[in-house]
């Protein structure tokens, strides 16, 4: 490695270290390909030092963005019926899902085109312990995640060697072939139609037992969790792991001479991101209780990834924009399609009232105009992309 | 355990009946790879919808099926330099993130669309190689019409399909002629030996164009090296949207032939098949055509006479019956991790 491989530049006084700030708002380079090796090993070699944090900035459009989420949590359950509720709840806890993802791809460095596949074990299994074995709703979603996890580390053996277009590639095909297998596994997935899980979480009496409470009551837990999760996941890619994380993704040769260990880090980012899409699919569980496989096209995996570019990758945020573009977008799509009485432009806004017509056309706008997901666009404050 | 070698035959035909289309849409991952280094996961939606091309043509507007999917092939190369100008070419092809992204939106979109338009119910297509020609000798099929072993149907356009024995047109079999040929004791279907033709003849016609024409210099010039060819004077772009195109022929191609053995098209008709042909490509090597031939071949084989002969007729392991499509899988895992250049490909050195 001669010198030139390292253009490290000095901090100069006045400036503000970001190396640890990479979460608010801050869209970090996207994932590595082989072409741009060292581009980034400026931000490597400072990762694994402890980010002086000077000032966390968030610009005015955050704030917006912040207030805009407070209220939309407020408000949402409050106009809601008691389906709306349960529908808005499931919508939300996909940002779960859609962190794991960010997390795998973004902070990781690794293509998971798969990760529907572990929302639906974390579903299946979340459904299996509590319905037909009884265990409580605490150890049920923890079941879930745990179990999806695992599965993630499995999955993630292969992403070792496997980088790159490569990986995208395994990962699609696991998504392909898992819809085709769960349908045999009828004890655990109840087959071609699905499952219905004999279990539901009940509000303790004091909350009310009307379906809109009970409703209320599940939606308080999904946020709690949720935030939890956001907040948990925060901490990890703060911390040394997740800078040790973000080092391998830029360039994991540097990583290794700086110490870090590329297998565990490899393998634990691609578990935690398991864990976190088992979350939500075992959250879907406790909202709706039926799970099928029909909810696991190849598509919804496909969506997801989707959902976490659209954000912006390596933005812990850009996830929870993500989701929320994405409920937009079929919100808008569905009123287009109700339009009626335009002859063949009626016909064709019909067309929109398909989620994942809205989500490849809108992969597709948005590549063409940011090309490094949303977040960084909005802010503006996107890090450079060629050191 | 009981060695079932009379009915080895069978499988293995079967298998390298499967393998010629996975051939063929691993053909159309490579065309494309070896240009790019890119990775086309829209391959089997477009040839999905080259399919339907197909369909309309012949199905609906009773167009001769040959013509249609002729047309059906032409229409989808179309549609692939399209692709290519308007979505693909506009980014560097250095990096592949975004490429990525929008061959994954181009999979949504266009399944999105043709489930709308189509709906996901099998559409029954037309049979490309019904029966042999009514001067061949049919009196095999007469004596298996006879046991009730098989027997045909007519379907409305006049073309004939296999049925299960009893079904309610049996009789019209007799004026079919038969629809296999016997080969070691193994029938051997006119679909079969029509695929393998087919195939044969469109890789003939793929060699003299790559081989012979100009185009097809220019292709191999820019897929052996961008840049140096780029300093020669080829036109990079138009030819890679070129190499898009003659993806896009065979990845319909390979859609129309394997229709009729899925029972018609779908918008979901592909993805099993994607799973297969990539996982011929990448023992192959992906970026050597013959090694994408070979392996889409192997990879057949492997489905017929490994999985559906050997793990469930002879050892009787029942379960494998399902997991044809995970042994695909595992064959892309083990390859990548091991010999990610495959049997063919260029070995890649990183350097760091």
């Amino acid at each position: 490695m001669i010198d030139d491989d390292w253009p490290t530049p000095m901090p100069r006084r006045g400036d503000v270290d970001r190396s640890g700030d990479y979460a608010v708002f801050a869209a970090s380079p996207a994932p590595q390909t082989p072409g741009g090796a060292h581009q980034a090993s400026a931000t490597g070699s400072q990762m694994l030092e402890a980010p002086r944090r000077t000032r966390r900035g968030t610009s005015p459009l955050g704030w917006v963005g912040a207030g805009l989420l407070a209220v939309w949590l407020v408000a949402m359950p409050l106009t809601s019926t008691a389906t709306q509720l349960a529908q808005n709840t499931q919508a939300m806890v996909m940002v779960l899902a859609v962190l794991g993802v960010n997390l795998a791809t973004g902070y990781g460095g690794m293509i998971s085109l798969g990760h529907g596949v572990f929302v639906a074990v974390g579903s299946f299994a979340t459904a299996y312990a509590a319905a037909d074995m009884g265990l409580p709703w605490a150890v049920s979603i923890l079941a879930g995640a745990v179990l999806a996890g695992t599965l993630g580390a499995v999955v993630g053996l292969p992403a070792l060697r496997i980088k790159g277009i490569y990986l995208a590639l395994v990962t699609l095909g696991l998504a392909i072939v898992f819809q085709p297998l769960s349908k045999r596994f009828t004890a655990f997935t109840g087959g071609v139609s699905g499952r219905t899980v004999d279990a539901e979480m009940i509000a303790p009496t004091w909350f009310g037992t009307s379906r809109w409470s009970e409703g209320l009551y599940r939606y308080l837990i999904c946020v709690a969790v949720v935030v939890m999760a956001l907040w948990l996941v925060q901490q990890l890619v703060d911390s040394r792991p997740g800078r040790a994380m973000r080092a391998v993704r830029d360039d994991d040769t540097a990583a290794a001479v700086y110490g870090v260990n590329l297998t565990t880090n490899r393998l634990a980012t691609f578990a935690a991101s398991a864990a976190l899409a088992g979350l939500a699919g075992a959250l879907q569980v406790v909202l709706v209780p039926f799970a099928s496989q029909e909810s696991f096209p190849p598509q919804e995996s496909l969506v997801l990834y989707a959902t976490a570019v659209l954000g912006g990758l390596g933005s812990i945020w850009g996830s929870v924009l993500g989701v929320a573009i994405r409920e937009a977008a079929a919100a808008a799509g569905s009123g287009l399609a109700s339009i009626d009485g335009l002859g063949a432009i009626s016909e064709l806004f019909d067309l929109f009232d398909d989620e994942r017509l809205l989500f490849g056309a809108a992969l597709i706008v948005l590549t063409f105009v940011f090309p490094r997901g949303l977040a960084s666009a909005i802010v503006g404050r996107a890090r450079r992309r060629d050191a | 355990m009981e060695w079932q070698w009379d009915v080895l035959p069978q499988f293995a035909f079967n298998g390298l009946r499967e393998g010629a289309v996975f051939a063929a849409v691993a053909l159309a991952l490579v065309l494309i790879f070896k240009a790019t280094t890119l990775i086309n996961f829209a391959t089997g939606e477009l040839a999905m919808l080259g399919a339907f091309l197909m369909y309309i043509l012949n199905v609906e507007q009773g167009m001769w099926l040959w013509l249609s999917i002729v047309l059906a092939m032409l229409i989808s190369a179309g549609i692939g330099a399209a692709v290519e100008r308007a979505l693909v070419r506009p980014f560097d092809p250095d990096d592949h993130l975004p490429v990525v992204l929008i061959t994954l939106g181009l999979f949504l979109i266009v399944n999105a669309v043709a489930g709308d338009i189509w709906d996901y119910q099998l559409r029954p297509v037309n049979e490309p190689f019904g029966t042999f020609p009514s001067w061949a000798p049919s009196s095999q099929e007469l004596k298996e019409v006879a046991d009730g072993s098989i027997s045909c149907v007519k379907v409305s356009s006049g073309n004939f399909v296999e049925a299960t024995a009893g079904a309610a047109d049996a009789t019209t079999c007799e004026l079919a002629g038969r629809t296999y040929w016997t080969i070691l004791n193994a029938n051997v279907d006119y679909r079969t030996l029509g695929t393998w033709v087919t195939l044969a003849v469109a890789l003939a016609a793929l060699f003299m164009v790559l081989g012979r024409t100009k185009a097809g210099l220019a292709f191999r010039a820019v897929s052996s090296s961008a840049e140096s060819a780029r300093l020669v004077g080829v036109n990079t772009g138009r030819t890679l949207g070129f190499g898009w195109a003659l993806a896009s022929v065979f990845g319909t191609l390979g859609a129309a032939l394997v229709a009729p053995s899925l029972n018609g098209v779908n918008p979901n008709m592909m993805q099993f098949i994607l799973i297969y042909a990539l996982a011929g490509a990448a023992l192959g090597g992906l970026d050597s055509l013959g090694g994408a031939i070979i392996g889409g071949i192997v990879v057949g084989l492997i489905k017929g006479v490994v999985v559906s002969w050997f793990f469930v007729q002879v050892m009787g392991w029942a379960f494998f019956s399902i997991l044809q499509l995970a042994t695909a899988f595992m064959l892309i895992l083990v390859v990548l991790l091991f010999r990610p250049s495959g049997l063919f490909g260029t070995r890649r050195i990183e350097r760091v």
